[in-house]
């Protein structure tokens, strides 16, 4: 189809030249500028409020006094390690994935710390399988990892009120062999930092416990709390 | 008779490239798989556990999504393809693991296996292999039956 536009005489002028102090361009660079540089430094300023990688409670609270068995048979409690920070975190020795990930991640933030801030830290695995887990099967375990990491477990009953204490859960699921031992256990992957004085303090989910660095500035901060 | 050498991570991977050479002319066919393997490990563990994982991640170069059906080692009874499932929100969350069939490689995508995700876990141990050790690893892959012989390093932490 052919269309006869009307003939027009002016000559489309060329377009004009764009100076290169163009006020447009630099009013969106200037505005762009200004945006950055707020949120740069509300940024910062919002994580030194912060100031934690891991999730802090409000109002801290005095963190539960388990009492589950250690190496030889020995009871130990949370009490006991009033006056270091102590990281710990359920799990059972046949977990193949999650437990052994969380817990190499916990051996490089342990290590990264200072011997004498290490003399402050106690890492605590607590197996929620102690039908599979003695007390001398976890100790070679964690101590596979760091040898300063102790491993506890307890009965069943004393177990499960430990999980429940710390909000926590877990439930075991049959294998695909349906033999008695042939189990999984789903359980929470949380690790909980409870504070020098005895204070539950700071939750991470597993999958932090990979940056290293973070870590450690958190169990810095904690250690550097004035001790209540 | 192939002598077992240790070979650094660079010839690791050109010793992998070459296995996978004799596949590559079949690789546009449907029923072939175009999949080669990179960064593979498995994770030294002590000596009181029955089980281990092995990650890797496996890219598909073909058009056509490949799936890692199984894995076999000599060192353990059984290698299966285990996803980690998240049930419930916040504090009451748990977190396990699931045997499934298989894990797909998309066409023109990649499948990473890795701590905390998805892996191969090794189960019933017959030996612990120390961390610097290497071990035969082969993993089974569909369509077509196809497997890819690995040898893995041994290590505590991830191949970086």
């Amino acid at each position: 189809m052919s269309v006869v536009s009307p003939k027009t005489t002016s000559v489309p002028s060329p377009p004009a030249k764009r100076p290169f102090f163009d006020w447009r361009v630099w009013t969106v660079a200037i505005v762009l500028l200004v945006a950055v540089g707020l949120a740069v430094l509300f940024g910062v300023k919002q994580n030194a409020q912060q100031g934690f990688f891991g999730m802090r409670l409000f109002p801290l609270k005095t963190a539960y006094d388990f009492k589950l068995h250690g190496p030889n048979d020995v009871e130990v409690r949370l009490d006991q390690f009033q006056g270091k920070a102590v990281l710990f975190l359920f799990g059972f020795t046949h977990c193949a994935n999650i437990c052994p990930t969380s817990l190499t991640n916990l051996t490089e933030v342990y290590q990264a710390l200072t011997p004498e801030e290490r003399k402050q830290v106690q890492v605590v695995f607590i197996s929620v399988d102690p039908n599979r887990d003695t007390p001398q099967t976890l100790e070679e375990y964690v101590t596979s990892f760091d040898p300063s990491f102790i491993g506890l477990t307890g009965s069943k009953p004393v177990i499960d009120q430990t999980v429940l204490a710390y909000g926590g859960s877990y439930e075991m699921v049959a294998g695909p062999t349906n033999q008695p031992n042939d189990y999984s256990v789903n359980h929470s992957a949380y690790t909980y930092l409870v504070n020098p004085s005895g204070k539950l303090e700071l939750l991470y989910g597993n999958e932090k416990l990979a940056e290293v660095p973070r870590m450690v500035s958190d169990i810095r901060a904690v250690l550097r709390e004035p001790r209540s | 008779m192939v002598k077992s050498v240790r070979l650094s991570p660079i010839g690791y991977w050109l010793f992998t490239l070459t296995l996978l050479l004799p596949s590559a002319p079949f690789a546009l066919a449907d029923d072939q798989v175009a999949v080669t393997v990179q960064r593979p490990w498995m994770r030294a563990v002590p000596n009181v556990m029955d089980s281990t994982a092995v990650y890797m991640v496996l890219v598909n170069s073909g058009s056509a999504p490949a799936q890692l059906v199984g894995a076999s080692t000599a060192i353990a009874d059984s290698v299966a393809p285990m996803i980690t499932t998240k049930e419930g929100e916040g504090l009451k969350q748990v977190v396990g693991m699931k045997g499934v069939d298989a894990l797909e490689i998309p066409a023109h995508g990649t499948l990473v296996l890795e701590p905390n995700g998805n892996h191969l876990m090794v189960m019933g141990l017959k030996e612990h292999p120390k961390e610097g050790a290497q071990v035969d690893f082969t993993i089974k892959l569909e369509p077509g039956d196809h497997e890819i012989h690995l040898k893995i390093p041994v290590q505590k932490k991830p191949v970086k």
